[in-house]
């Protein structure tokens, strides 16, 4: 357990939070950990001061706060489609830029953010629009607008570059609901033509996010998906 | 000294039935002055209560009393129509129903007890108080406790009817108070929003149109978000945008059966994902089966018969729409043929004599066999639903009547009803159902196989179907196989169908618009309104996966005449009469869609647009209604409350509307006159 006190030394706080952001994966940079440090007081327990420094970092771009290794980001070529499969070993950070859940028409998903913006599904104001059906033990309500999933993934390492991923099996924390500029760690994962394939074991959800990608991303989700689903504009 | 009891009932057929009934036949009928159809029945009976008694029992035409406001708000000019939520409310009798009240004034004034034998619902308690307080004018004793009672009664069989004569109980003065207060609320509410919006969009309409005729925009809470429903699916279906999805199919012959597997991802929309996941599985090559599970399985039988159920049953199967169903079905609860056709109650009371029931069904009809076949043995308690508004059972035959004596629409209701009844008292279908699951690369497939072998409740009940699949070979778990064929595929999502009779019923139910009683009669007004239409639907519009739909075997009997209309006659608010111009109804082929008017469109529209907070088209302020008229019945508001509560709501909402008038305008202009926007 580290000592309650710290001892002031700017250089040795530097060097204990520099590992312990390392050691989860998103190593700073000189120049973050420089501004970090201007910003808190010396003598504050390491604990904390590490606890901080990983919120405050989980909120960056990856690509400008932390330092970059091959072995830590993508091979360049890794979006390849000729190449059918690969194994990577990892582990690789990287920065969540975009979901989707492939499962559901998109219309449907308009749908549903309308049927939200319209307040019916504030407490008191709820309208049920669709009715269960009684058909006996086996009733299978195939209601596709309930689906989850799968969900696709825009990501992006520290080098900056893009790459698809899709979950295989449903991954905890993986859904339309995520932040975006949230942090995983990748490992031991397959690339199948350039699209990466995860499973439960191959994430490590870190979290955090961007608030100004966030919030770009909130607003203009609904004309986003109106544009994958075909909608021309200027009508709709 | 013998006592004299004045019985009345709600309409002149019930009071008939239960007049011969109590007197064995021994029976003097009498006419009465000014009213063809109401008689006086004369004749005596021994009452537990008070002994040998000379007993007349009369009827009135539904409600007695109607409501409206004073003269000096009567005309549309003479106030502000925000006036009317305040404006004092006059009861009076119309002058139709003034013989009926002279006769129930004088028959009074010779009688010592007052027996109410009105239907026993909500507004049957209301009219009942609404006897006693005519009946009162002539004999003021009657509104002392003791002298006024009232029989509970379901159906019109003589043993139950028997039953109910001996043990009166009290009027229930807070389910007459619940009444009072909706048709007070939908007067204020209905008045006052329909004289601004026919005043607001009317100038307008007629200088478009150039027609002078007096056409009224009405408003009525229920039928607004009931329109609410029909316009916004039809607005889904027009935006409606389609989008391709892709799937993996595996089929594998083996035995020579070629056997289908459903991917356990069902469909994707995104084509690079399927392609991948799509080459892992021929990469693999081969198949593992990874379950094989043979269980029973079964089709539960229906639940006991709901109004509700009935409506959208009638509108699926039977060709019938809501309204002209619960007509029928009034028609046969009146002749005694079944229950009281009015319930929420799916669950049959433990001691209830139904193989009574089932045996009077054995002694004819297609379904006489199958009876028979319960009665030897086959019989099972019905299921019990979560529903009981402790005042009806489910609907049900209540005795044997010949198919062919039944008009043609009496019959179809008719055997419906008998079909359903004895569907419950039957076992559950019971099958085999095999499931077969692959993994196939990383992707999972499954198919299942059918075996019915007892069909049980399905044979008296054609209106749910189940069918044995094919046969499945044998599988093995463990097995390994390379699959016969495995393809990509690639579709398109379809546009939903416009809202059909039935979806809409379910729609009012889950979202508390209107009760069991009501409902029918809200899509009937929104119908004569001209906000919507009705058509038959296309039969290709069926989407893939959905069953065949049960058909019935003749065509339908063209709409002529409605019956008297005065037994249903509840004029709910004061604008309407029920009774639909049959537009639409009883079609003969295909189930009824809604389609909005151009006028629907854009009061749906135009009241949208204005927010949030006045949303007159979505059901929660109705519900909240509805709830409050619930709170009244049980006891835990006054009536004064929730009128004042929701007089409130509106008022709220009036005031917005009214800032916000031109959102309606622009809408009307849009739709109606179909101006670019």
């Amino acid at each position: 357990m580290a000592s309650g006190n710290g001892t002031g030394n700017a250089e040795e706080v530097t060097a204990s939070i520099s590992a312990f952001l390392a050691a989860k994966h998103v190593p700073p940079t000189q120049a973050w950990m420089t501004a970090f440090i201007s910003t808190i007081r010396l003598n504050t327990p390491i604990v904390a001061l590490q606890k901080t420094a990983l919120f405050r970092l989980l909120a960056t771009d990856i690509t400008t706060s932390t330092t970059k290794s091959a072995a830590s980001c993508f091979a360049t070529n890794i979006t390849d489609p000729q190449v059918k499969e690969r194994q990577v070993r990892g582990p690789i950070t990287v920065q969540l830029l975009d979901v989707e859940d492939i499962g559901r028409s998109r219309w449907s998903q308009v749908e549903a953010i309308e049927a939200q913006e319209r307040g019916e599904t504030t407490k008191g104001r709820e309208v049920i629009r669709v009715v269960p059906d009684d058909n006996g033990p086996d009733a299978a309500t195939q209601n596709e607008s309930k689906s989850s999933g799968p969900h696709k993934l825009l990501l992006q390492d520290a080098n900056g570059l893009h790459v698809y991923a899709m979950e295989l099996t449903s991954i905890n924390g993986v859904g339309v609901q995520m932040a975006v500029g949230a942090k995983l760690v990748l490992k031991d994962f397959i690339v199948a033509r350039g699209l990466i394939l995860l499973e439960p074991r191959n994430v490590e959800m870190l979290g955090g996010k961007v608030d100004a990608w966030d919030r770009k991303w909130k607003e203009d989700r609904k004309k986003v998906l109106k544009e994958k689903a075909g909608v021309r504009e200027g009508g709709g | 000294m013998v006592t004299k009891v004045l019985c009345v009932a709600e309409k002149p057929s019930i009071a008939k039935a239960v007049a011969n009934h109590l007197a064995g036949g021994q029976v003097q009928t009498r006419n009465i002055q000014g009213n063809p159809y109401v008689k006086n029945y004369e004749f005596s009976y021994n009452f537990p209560t008070w002994g040998q008694c000379n007993v007349t029992m009369t009827s009135v035409l539904g409600h007695l009393l109607s409501h409206d406001f004073d003269a000096q708000y009567k005309s549309w000019r003479s106030c502000d129509p925000s006036a009317l939520f305040e404006a004092h409310i006059e009861t009076f009798v119309e002058d139709d129903k003034k013989a009926v009240a002279e006769n129930i004034k004088q028959q009074a004034r010779y009688n010592r007890v007052l027996y109410i034998w009105t239907d026993c619902d909500r507004e049957g308690e209301n009219i009942g108080t609404e006897i006693r307080s005519v009946a009162s004018q002539g004999n003021p004793s009657f509104r002392q406790p003791g002298n006024t009672v009232r029989a509970r009664f379901s159906n019109i069989e003589r043993a139950h009817i028997i039953n109910a004569a001996r043990s009166p109980v009290q009027l229930d003065e807070a389910q007459s108070n619940a009444v009072s207060s909706r048709i007070e609320l939908d007067l204020r509410i209905g008045a006052s929003f329909t004289r601004n919006l026919t005043m607001s969009l009317r100038p307008m309409i007629q200088e478009h149109t150039g027609e002078e005729r007096s056409q009224v925009i009405s408003y009525g809470s229920c039928q607004f978000p009931t329109l609410g429903f029909v316009v916004e699916r039809y607005i889904r279906v027009r935006n409606f945008v389609p989008e391709t999805f892709w799937g993996i199919k595996v089929m594998h012959e083996k035995d020579r059966i070629k056997v289908s597997f459903n991917w356990a991802r069902n469909h994707l929309f995104d084509r690079m994902a399927v392609v991948i996941l799509f080459e892992r599985c021929l990469t693999a090559r081969t198949a593992r089966v990874t379950k094989v599970q043979t269980k029973p399985t079964s089709k539960w039988k229906p639940l006991p018969l709901t109004t509700v159920e009935l409506q959208k049953c009638g509108s699926r199967f039977l060709r019938l729409d809501s309204q002209r169903v619960m007509q029928v079905a009034e028609q046969l609860y009146q002749k005694g043929w079944i229950s009281y056709p009015r319930t929420e109650t799916d669950q049959f009371d433990r001691g209830m004599d139904l193989q009574g029931l089932v045996q009077k069904q054995t002694q004819g009809g297609p379904w006489a066999q199958f009876a028979q076949g319960l009665m030897n043995g086959g019989f099972s308690q019905p299921r019990s639903g979560r529903n009981n508004d402790k005042a009806h059972p489910p609907i049900h035959p209540v005795n044997f009547v010949v198919p062919a004596s039944l008009s043609q629409e009496e019959q179809r209701v008719h055997e419906f009803v008998v079909r359903r009844f004895l569907a419950c008292c039957s076992h559950d279908a019971r099958g085999s159902k095999t499931e077969i699951n692959l993994l196939y690369g990383f992707e999972v497939f499954s198919t299942s196989g059918l075996v019915v072998l007892e069909r049980n409740f399905l044979d008296v009940y054609p209106y749910d179907k189940w069918t044995s699949s094919q046969d499945l070979p044998d599988f093995r778990e463990g097995q390994v196989f390379e699959p016969t064929e495995a393809r990509m595929y690639e579709g398109q999502t379809s546009p939903p169908g416009y809202l059909t009779e039935p979806e809409l019923i379910a729609l009012m139910d889950a979202n508390g618009i209107g009760t069991d009683a009501t409902m029918a009669e809200h899509i009937a007004k929104i119908k004569t309104r001209d906000y919507v239409q009705t058509r038959p639907r296309a039969r290709q519009q069926r989407r893939e996966g959905e069953e065949e739909e049960y058909e019935p075997g003749e065509a339908a009997e063209p709409d002529v005449g409605r019956g008297r209309g005065r037994g249903r006659g509840r004029a709910r608010a004061r604008g309407g009469r029920g009774g639909a111009n049959g537009r639409g109804g009883g079609a003969i082929s295909g189930v009824q869609e809604f389609i909005p008017t151009t006028l629907g469109v854009a009061l749906v529209e135009g009241y949208e647009n204005m927010g949030f907070e006045t949303s007159l088209t979505k059901p929660f302020l109705r519900k909240e209604m509805e709830l409050r008229m619930k709170a009244i019945c049980e006891g835990r508001k006054t009536k004064a409350e929730v009128v004042h509560e929701s007089i409130e709501q509106y008022r709220d909402v009036y005031i917005r509307t009214q800032q916000r008038l031109d959102s309606l305008r622009a809408a009307v202009r849009k739709y109606v006159f179909q101006e670019d926007g």
